[in-house]
């Protein structure tokens, strides 16, 4: 296995258009690392221009210390699973995973032996003798696995290879991967677009807009700390609620208003928005920390209440969500499923000012988590 | 509901036979009828006009000894597996190359497609003033067509250079078919080159080779056109197909039943060969 730098990396296609924009980012070996963005954010293209099978234009790609931006895709040592798996369609399951390794002229005995070893770890013994046409979208995807295993390749590459399948096949393979990851500690570099396949698989995710790149951190960190809009937006379901609001500054204390609610911002947070005493900026709030009053506890630094009216109820089995009208706002908030509240009615609710974010209106930066 | 459904059934029921029996009729008055008459009259000693007498099968008996007629066959195998040979290779290299990432790969692939617009007699005899003052000229020896030995290349010449523009249109529809992630696949594996063609390419595109090894046999046993307008199965009938056989002897050679007797010899023959192919072709096909 090798780690992997990226340096200063770009893709710019003939037509002027920028697909990725100075992509700088050091993996290491053995980590499993997400590229995460909306379709069109360049994530797959980095990822291909890691294969070989896209350009570099600016920038250089090293794999374990070895510049390899002119080097051909089969002698950089990767493999791939790809979205649509791209399987061969003459191949059995056994010839798919061997054809590599026969073109390495490796020896059949020894071929046998890897062949077989990954399937027993994928599970696909019994299918080696089908065509892929033969096997299901879920076995499809395991054999583009063991192809990528049998390998033994330096690092891992994989475009969204879940986003074909159905959700309940899309969690089991999830635990796969993430169970493969641990076995083989393999270099693994993952494309999607689903958050939740990000936030669970990855030791470190990077958020990608418009071909640049937007944070690189843990998923717990960019659960917490978002450093900007779009990450808090991004990373979440349902997302960060986001509000403007004015910073104002009365008895010594930050608050933050907006419509007829005032909500005062703790201490510890207070220095970092007295820059902005008189300005708007955003305030973002995660659903599970705006907090019902009949649900108010111990432990939570409880804003002022606010006035707000239920215009959805989502009952999602265990707990429940609520969407409403706030003055000078929209909110969603997280209630147990035991909650009496419903579509209609009059609620009051607080944000946890603990877990409160701003971010400043015109650049989009988080100014305070 | 059920008897409204059955009246718009029958409705669509006359609608189908309106448009299919008139064209029935036109098929069986053009092709069945004349196929099953050259049928019967291959049982005959028929000259194509006057009387004539049932022989039973003494025409079909008479064929296996007759010397120009195997001579004919031996040509026209000669020539069809050669030419068939030839217009695949030529065609899937062509394919793969009007398939690539070249400039004006439109363009070039319309210029590709004359041939298959031309008339092949026009070709024929293009090709035939060609052989018979242009390549002399230049290389100072005798033409082609006038030689028993190499006459049957020119033909072969002809009938590649033809029959390559509707070939090499199928094989690239057939390359555009395989998935490109697979190709992409393929050259992480390490299949560049050769390896490539071989291992993923060829065996991708076995619809379109078997489509085309049947069809160009096919075409390539029926030789006519370019025959006629360059040897005239000359010189000495070292050039005489099945096909022109039949023509000339059969509605000028007074030899009509006994030329119908080879047709049907020759409807046998194209329809196994085109059988044998097909089964052995599919049997090499992969499901994408």
């Amino acid at each position: 296995m090798a780690g992997l730098s990226l340096e200063h990396v770009g893709k710019k296609y003939p037509n002027g258009y920028e697909g990725v924009k100075d992509f700088n980012l050091e993996i290491a070996d053995k980590e499993f690392i997400i590229f995460v963005g909306p379709s069109g954010c360049g994530k797959s293209t980095t990822l291909r221009m890691i294969a070989g099978l896209e350009d570099i234009t600016s920038g250089t790609l090293k794999i374990d210390g070895k510049v390899v931006n002119d080097v051909e895709p089969k002698d950089r040592d990767i493999a791939m699973v790809f979205q649509n798996y791209a399987l061969y369609p003459h191949m059995t399951v056994y010839e798919n995973m061997a054809f590599p390794l026969r073109l390495r002229k490796v020896e059949q005995s020894e071929i046998d032996k890897i062949v077989r070893e990954a399937a027993r770890i994928l599970d696909l013994e019994k299918l080696l003798d089908r065509k892929p046409s033969a096997l299901s979208g879920g076995q499809r995807q395991r054999v583009a696995m063991g192809r990528a295993i049998a390998r033994q390749p330096k690092v891992f590459l994989m475009d969204e290879p879940l986003s074909n399948l159905d959700a309940k096949l899309r969690v089991q393979m999830r635990a796969e991967i993430s169970k493969l990851h641990d076995r083989l500690g393999a270099t693994i570099i993952y494309v999607t677009h689903d958050q939740t396949e990000a936030m669970t698989l990855g030791t470190r995710i990077v958020v990608m807009k418009d071909g640049v790149m937007q944070q690189v951190d843990t998923p717990s960190k960019l659960y917490s700390e978002p450093c900007n809009l779009f990450v808090a937006g991004f990373i979440g379901s349902p997302q960060m609620n986001f509000i403007d609001a004015t910073v104002g500054e009365a008895a010594g204390k930050i608050t933050l208003t907006f419509g007829s609610n005032t909500v005062t911002v703790p201490d510890s947070k207070a220095a970092a928005l007295k820059p902005y005493v008189g300005k708007v900026v955003i305030a973002g709030i995660r659903p599970e920390d705006v907090v019902e009053e009949h649900e108010y506890a111990e432990g939570k630094t409880l804003s002022e209440k606010i006035d707000a009216t239920v215009t959805v109820y989502e009952l999602l089995g265990s707990e429940a969500m609520i969407y409403g009208d706030v003055d000078g706002g929209q909110i969603s908030a997280h209630i147990s499923a035991t909650n009496p509240v419903r579509t209609g009615d009059a609620i009051k609710v607080a944000f946890d000012v603990d877990k409160l974010h701003v971010f400043d209106k015109d650049t989009e930066l988080a100014i305070v988590h | 509901m059920a008897s409204t459904a059955a009246k718009v059934g029958s409705g669509r029921n006359k609608t189908f036979m309106a448009i299919l029996i008139p064209v029935l009729v036109l098929f069986c008055a053009f092709n069945t009828f004349p196929l099953l008459t050259g049928f019967f009259y291959s049982f005959t000693d028929s000259k194509g006009y006057g009387a004539f007498n049932i022989i039973g099968i003494q025409n079909y008996l008479d064929l296996f000894s007759d010397a120009r007629v195997l001579n004919s066959y031996l040509f026209t195998f000669k020539v069809a597996v050669v030419a068939t040979l030839a217009t695949n290779i030529i065609s899937l290299m062509l394919a793969i190359g009007l398939s690539s990432k070249i400039k004006f790969k439109s363009a070039l692939r319309g210029i590709y497609f004359v041939p298959r617009i031309l008339g092949a007699l026009v070709v024929g005899y293009v090709f035939s003033y060609f052989f018979t003052y242009i390549v002399p000229a230049i290389t100072g020896s005798e033409s082609i067509l006038a030689s028993t030995e190499w006459a049957w290349v020119a033909i072969v010449i002809v009938v590649v250079w033809q029959a390559c523009a509707q070939t090499t249109i199928i094989y690239i529809t057939g390359l555009s078919s395989v998935p490109e992630d697979v190709y992409e696949a393929g050259s992480l594996d390490g299949a560049v080159g050769w390896d490539k063609f071989r291992y993923i390419t060829f065996p991708l595109i076995m619809p379109s080779v078997t489509t085309n090894m049947v069809l160009v046999m096919k075409d390539m046993l029926m030789v006519f056109d370019q025959i006629v307008a360059m040897t005239s199965g000359g010189p000495a009938q070292s050039t005489e197909s099945i096909s022109y056989l039949i023509y000339n002897n059969g509605l000028s050679g007074g030899q009509f039943g006994y030329q119908c007797a080879n047709a049907v010899i020759f409807f046998i023959l194209i329809a196994v060969v085109s059988i044998l192919q097909t089964k052995f072709l599919n049997s090499k096909e992969e499901q994408l």
